[in-house]
């Protein structure tokens, strides 16, 4: 009786251990170790490494790669852009990073060295933001984007996250949300953002994957995205 | 063989009446503090399809974001109903079928208890701005160890009893319900552990995913499954099928399931080997849901029309079909043909909702409507609310994932023509999510009812009789007299 729970023990465990040593476990540990690829001389890419640090941690995105986890931005938004066998976010304007100048690619493990937990996104229900830095360079339209995405886009269902910025009185100054028409706050009162806004901003600056990959990892065959993509 | 479907002697009749009364406490506790849950749980689930549909709604507050509520909703719904159904079910099934009494009620209600605060600090806490965007986990890491030691207190004693059991073969009931025992503070661990702020960056959202499919496989499915391996031959009043056919289906699951769940990222950055497995997995596993639904089906030949009558018995058998599809739709929709499409559309939360309501849930409320009169002594109130909450949640789940599938599809559609701007595959998905949001105000009327009728039992009011409450009153119309036999065994107390 007693050996019968001990077998079953064995055996269930057998038939777990197995996808959980070999497709959990070990490429864990082995990409936990993955430090930024460096560049060899011949890249002449003039940083140390791929990813580097000051592009991809630049301001204060850490702070705002909080805010992103917090706000559960991640059920809406990917931060992953498949190869063309997989679908075609590359054909998207943008998506896969600045086409015109033959860097749009996919997203691959390397892109994510440093970040933890990759926000790789449950659901498209807004667009995909793996460079999302390269497409929205603009401050200001980015807070606004999170302050009333509709000021930006008519038909946007993405929520305002108005709790990230402040409703003061205007007193002249100009750090301010320049929102027109209906959109505008009460008279005598402009909206400004808080650290927090201003954080997630530099984060969403910072979502960009388009520097010259080392050559070590570069692909073969670079495929390049259709070459007249209509404007956004 | 531990599932005997000999009449009952009235020693064997006194010994389970003994068993269900040393259970009595604890099992009550946690369905009815999962069906508060499960209530909360719905509510949010409308909430959230609300605020994506009406974004402007409520705006200046940040609790009531689409992006805090679904997430809620979703850890509502796993731990604080569905996990906590199944713990109830799981103690009952495993003292019945050893033919043990519950030895320590009280530390399994304290187990109930710690779970309990445990769902609602994650709950909390994930409302309130510390989530963490992993779906399944958001909770701060430190919530993880009180569900963690609430879920070993409770499935613990399972073990000495099982070690107790009479001489005799192993039931496939047994196995799930050690299988399941063993596996979920194995998965849950290992997510708590590598899922986190430290580590390997994408294999930490792949093993996100690879938890919820586990979940699903590993947990889920066992304990549904044990439930109805004891159930339908009881209610059928003939031995299962096959119980060779029974154990392959046990086998493949176990076999199988841990290879699951890295396909919701095909074509992710991950080495391409990794979502390749899980697919492949993901398509073979359906062979252990035929075997299971097969096995039913046979055991029930020429007596389905139980199925009209036992509440126990439709509850399940839905559950079982729509693990089916679950089962069916998630190794199809991981081809690439379809998968970059569907990958990332609403089709996605269609999916998870019909894994954890239209199967698990399902199933539970199938053992439910079996376990708590046994252990009250009374029966159910109402067959007219039981026939709602059928009916109810068959609609609402019925729309949620077709919504949201035929949805996912025309959204996906939609994002995919990318020489169009991405706005049109929101405005084509708008009309699918209200089918969302009344879907889950017809679930929240079901359970109301649900909830309501436990409540009357709990406090020891359900009806006084001799016979179970069947769906339709007069069980005089059962189709031959076989049925009519079997059906007047199944629902006695013994």
């Amino acid at each position: 009786m007693r050996n019968d729970l001990w077998r079953l023990f064995s055996w269930l465990g057998v038939a777990f251990g197995f996808p959980w040593l070999f497709l959990v476990l070990l490429p864990y540990v082995k990409q936990s170790s993955a430090a930024p690829v460096p560049y060899a001389e011949s890249d002449e890419a003039g940083f140390v490494a791929y990813p580097d640090p000051n592009m991809v941690r630049a301001g204060a995105s850490d702070y705002g790669a909080e805010i992103y986890r917090r706000e559960g931005c991640a059920y809406c938004h990917t931060q992953m852009v498949r190869p063309t066998y997989a679908g075609p976010d590359m054909w998207r304007p943008g998506w896969g990073g600045r086409e015109e100048e033959g860097l749009a690619r996919e997203t691959r493990p390397e892109d994510y060295i440093g970040e933890g937990y990759a926000q790789l996104g449950y659901q498209r229900i807004g667009p995909d933001l793996a460079n999302v830095g390269t497409r929205l360079t603009d401050r200001e339209k980015l807070h606004i984007q999170l302050y009333n995405p509709r000021a930006n886009t008519h038909e946007s269902i993405m929520p305002g996250f108005r709790h990230l910025y402040r409703l003061v009185p205007a007193d002249g100054r100009d750090a301010a949300l320049k929102l027109e028409g209906k959109f505008a706050p009460e008279e005598g009162f402009v909206v400004v953002p808080t650290p927090e806004a201003e954080a997630l901003v530099d984060y969403l600056l910072s979502r960009r994957k388009d520097a010259k990959l080392p050559a070590s990892i570069r692909p073969a065959v670079a495929e390049a995205a259709p070459a007249e993509a209509p404007a956004q | 063989m531990s599932l005997d479907l000999n009449q009952a002697t009235p020693e064997d009749i006194r010994e389970r009446a003994a068993i269900d009364r040393s259970v009595r406490y604890p099992v009550l506790f946690f369905f009815t503090s999962a069906a508060a849950w499960l209530f909360v749980a719905t509510l949010l689930g409308f909430l959230s399809g609300l605020k994506l549909r009406v974004p402007t709604l409520w705006e200046d507050c940040p609790w009531l974001g689409y992006s805090r509520l679904f997430p809620v909703h979703m850890l509502a719904l796993v731990y604080g109903w569905a996990m906590q159904a199944g713990l109830g079910v799981m103690i009952w099934l495993m003292a019945r079928l050893t033919r043990n009494e519950l030895k320590n009620p009280v530390t399994v209600i304290v187990a109930g208890h710690l779970w309990n605060a445990g769902v609602a600090v994650a709950v909390i806490t994930v409302w309130a701005g510390l989530g963490r965007s992993m779906p399944w986990l958001d909770f701060p890491v430190w919530v993880a160890p009180l569900l963690f030691i609430g879920y070993l207190m409770v499935t613990l004693w399972l073990i000495p009893m099982f070690r107790a059991r009479r001489a005799g073969e192993v039931y496939v009931s047994e196995m799930y319900l050690i299988g399941a025992a063993l596996w979920f503070p194995w998965i849950f661990a290992t997510a708590n552990l590598l899922v986190g702020d430290e580590g390997a960056a994408t294999m930490s959202t792949g093993i996100n995913a690879w938890y919820m499919s586990n979940l699903i496989y590993f947990w889920f499915a066992p304990v549904a499954l044990a439930s109805a391996y004891y159930l339908v031959p009881k209610i059928a009043g003939r031995p299962i099928h096959s119980y060779p056919l029974a154990q392959v289906g046990f086998w493949a699951l176990a076999v199988l399931a841990g290879w699951t769940g890295f396909q919701r990222y095909v074509g992710g950055p991950f080495p391409a080997w990794i979502p390749a497995v899980s697919g492949a997995a993901s398509i073979f596993i359906i062979v252990a849901v035929v075997a299971a639904g097969a096995n039913f089906w046979f055991t029930l030949r020429g007596r389905q029309k139980l199925w009209e009558y036992s509440p126990t018995l439709r509850f399940t058998l839905f559950g079982v079909l729509m693990f089916l599809a679950y089962a069916v739709l998630s190794g199809v929709s991981s081809f690439f043909s379809l998968s970059q499409v569907l990958q990332f559309s609403h089709f996605v939360v269609g999916l998870d909702t019909l894994a954890v309501y239209g199967f698990f849930s399902m199933a539970a409320f199938g053992a439910i409507y079996y376990i708590v009169p046994r252990i009250t002594g009374c029966e159910w109130p109402s067959p007219t609310l039981i026939r709602g909450h059928f009916w109810f949640s068959t609609y609402g789940i019925g729309t949620v994932v077709l919504t949201m599938l035929v949805g996912g599809f025309a959204q996906a559609g939609q994002m995919n023509q990318w020489d169009q701007a991405f706005v049109r595959s929101v405005e084509v998905a708008n009309g699918w999510i209200v089918g969302r949001i009344v879907a889950w105000l017809l679930i929240a009327a079901a359970n109301l009812g649900f909830f309501y009728q436990l409540a009357l039992m709990f406090i020891g009011r359900g009806r006084r009789s001799a016979g179970p409450t069947l769906i339709h009153a007069e069980p005089g119309s059962v189709g031959s007299a076989e049925e009519a036999v079997a059906l007047a065994g199944a629902g006695g107390h013994h």
